[in-house]
């Protein structure tokens, strides 16, 4: 009962915060001095279509309806809010208009989730695998070589590190392609290879500056763990090293590693956008760029939001397994 | 039965070489409990290490010799060792119990787990089960419920912790088994419970415990003899009665004099001064320094430890 408790407060602190996140989203591009349909209209007159003033009422009032903006504020962050809850409709692009916001983002998703996601997870397990073993054997020549390189490379951002390896790799040397350009029918070999081929470099960029961070975290943590009382009474007790590092220290440098995990996981929805846009990857981060800088508000808003429910669900998710791995956590 | 011959061991690079424990010489007997006392940086916990065969985190031996003879009750069969080779017994004919703390055990393994996985193959005959049954009626004999097993180490008491690792170092029914402050931050009623399952386990094995502890209480309540360590040296070494009622050293009475007695009234008396840095210990006697009895020679010559009575030794040159 205590635990249904736990998990319908936790359960009801999510809905909070992404309902406070939404209105945030409603109400901030709302204050914002420019008027999306008056930029609409400028945009079209100065594309050289004419227009007499009973036109352009009749487009401005077609496009307030369109763009969600008809009514008092109430009834349009009413009407925000019941849309995206039941239909997850952000609306037309105002850039790309009229395709969905919901459309652009579902193309663009798959790229940054199998870029991030790829790139995340092997940064992850290398990371943690070498931060452990350079823990445990700090004297070790592997050891210091590999944490040597997870210092040089951990502080430097990982844009200048992109910026480099498609320097090198794309011009100097140009074995990698310098913009993505996919080609093959979906999901032919060719295809899956391209989609490798052109995410290489962008995945390098992260991996090699994320790798550094898990490599430094998790050598702390082991560290200090192999200094615990606990794993010197495992060595008095005879075990192995092996046995010790697996079942000693290794379950307990790795908790705080998976609640790092879960929430990269989280800001992945925001894409990496100074990658996407160095590489031209066609991801989420590549497409909020295109947004801010061309006023597109329900592409921005849409995006904006999504990255809102990931992190707040990502959070939830590592709130309510964590006990599951940690047993100091459990309800008593 | 455990003998230890000259032992010089402690800390450092052969040009800067700390002995925490210098020429020590001590036999530890079968079937019987050794206390092993002293004050903070006297050398015992090093001792106590040396004994285990434990040389890590720097420790290493510089000279003397450290040999064990362990002869298993059922079969007859004796295993010989030296201290450098003493970690292929632990867990089987030695075991060890550290001083329990909140961070002693692994905090996200069950109890049953952290006892098991130290087994020795012997003992991990048979089914799964079975073995957890043992474990079960093991625990039962010191008032340890099977819930224990279950439990997380946050989720038990201190009292119940320290029980935990006593029984898990005598699980397995060593010949030896090494006590290092088992007691120490501990209330009076549970430091009593776990003195009382020590002394019930070594009568039960008829095998050697040995106990380190600072507190002379501890020692005066179960050990059979004792050993008073002093700035790396064994000091004074006799049955436990003995060496209450007649001390044959200066420190070791001016131990046992600054025990607090029931009626006493007025302060009790200690002693003036630090033990000697063991990195250049003076030369002479090392309690020279703050002995109400030295002499001359106290300051120049090394007293050895010799016996001065059956079974009693001390290292005094008056006594």
């Amino acid at each position: 009962m205590r635990l249904l408790g736990q998990i319908a407060t936790r359960l009801i602190s999510y809905v909070l915060v992404i309902a406070f996140g939404l209105t945030v989203v409603f109400f901030v591009p709302r204050f914002a001095p420019n008027d999306p349909v008056e930029a609409m209209l400028a945009q079209v007159s100065s594309q050289g279509a004419y227009m007499d003033a009973a036109q352009a009422d009749a487009l401005r009032a077609s496009l307030t309806d369109a763009f969600g903006l008809k009514g008092s504020m109430l009834t349009q962050y009413w009407n925000f809010i019941k849309r995206i809850v039941l239909t997850g409709d952000f609306g037309p692009s105002l850039a790309m208009y009229p395709t969905p916001v919901s459309q652009l983002i579902a193309q663009a998703l798959p790229w940054t989730f199998g870029l991030l996601l790829s790139s995340t997870l092997i940064a992850w397990v290398l990371g943690n695998f070498v931060g452990l073993w350079a823990g445990w054997r700090p004297n070790r020549a592997s050891s210091r070589i590999m944490e040597g390189l997870a210092i040089i490379v951990y502080p430097i951002p990982y844009y200048i590190l992109a910026l480099v390896l498609s320097i090198l790799f794309s011009y100097i040397w140009p074995i990698f392609p310098l913009t993505a350009s996919v080609h093959g029918a979906p999901w032919s070999f060719a295809f899956i290879r391209s989609v490798i081929w052109n995410s290489f470099l962008p995945a390098l960029s992260i991996v090699l500056v994320v790798f550094g961070w898990w490599v430094i975290s998790v050598k702390a943590q082991t560290t200090q763990l192999a200094e615990e009382e606990f794993v010197r009474y495992s060595r008095l007790k005879g075990l192995g090293d092996g046995r010790i590092l697996t079942r000693y220290i290794l379950p307990n440098a790795i908790l705080p590693q998976i609640t790092f995990l879960a929430l990269q996981i989280g800001l992945m929805f925001n894409g990496a956008i100074v990658t996407e846009i160095l590489f031209e990857y066609p991801g989420l981060g590549h497409l909020i760029y295109t947004a801010v800088i061309q006023g597109d508000y329900n592409l921005l808003m849409g995006t904006i939001s999504l990255s809102i429910v990931a992190v707040a669900t990502a959070t939830m998710i590592i709130d309510l397994t964590y006990p599951l791995l940690d047993p100091r956590i459990r309800a008593r | 039965m455990i003998e230890l011959k000259n032992v010089r061991a402690g800390y450092g690079t052969p040009d800067s070489f700390v002995a925490a424990v210098d020429d020590v010489s001590l036999t530890v007997n079968d079937n019987e409990i050794l206390g092993i006392a002293g004050e903070s940086g006297c050398g015992k916990s090093t001792l106590m290490r040396t004994l285990y065969g434990d040389f890590s985190g720097g420790l290493k031996m510089a000279g003397g010799q450290v040999t064990g003879r362990f002869t298993d009750p059922d079969s007859g069969r004796t295993t010989t060792s030296e201290a450098n080779r003493f970690q292929d017994l632990w867990w089987d004919v030695m075991s060890y119990v550290p001083q329990g703390s909140m961070s002693v055990l692994n905090p996200i393994m069950k109890i049953e787990k952290q006892i098991v996985d130290a087994l020795p193959k012997r003992e991990k005959k048979g089914s799964k089960a079975e073995l957890r049954q043992r474990i079960v009626e093991f625990l039962a004999g010191f008032g340890l419920p099977e819930t224990v097993l279950d439990s997380y180490p946050h989720q038990l008491s201190g009292g119940m912790r320290q029980r935990v690792l006593v029984a898990i170092a005598a699980f397995v029914r060593p010949r030896l088994i090494l006590a290092d402050e088992p007691t120490t931050a501990l209330d009076v009623v549970v430091q009593k419970r776990i003195l009382l399952m020590l002394v019930e386990i070594q009568r039960r094995l008829k095998n050697t415990l040995v106990l380190v502890s600072h507190d002379l209480g501890v020692h005066y309540q179960i050990t059979d003899r004792i050993a008073i360590a002093y700035a790396g040296k064994i000091v004074e070494v006799g049955p436990t009665a003995e060496v209450f009622e007649s001390p044959r050293n200066p420190y070791t009475e001016a131990l046992i004099g600054a025990l607090p007695r029931v009626g006493q009234k007025g302060e009790r008396v200690g002693l003036e001064g630090r033990p000697p840095s063991l990195a250049s210990p003076p030369e002479g006697c090392r309690f020279a320094a703050r002995c109400p009895e030295a002499q001359a020679i106290c300051r120049k010559v090394s007293p050895p430890l010799a016996d001065k009575a059956p079974n009693h030794a001390s290292a005094c040159h008056f006594r």
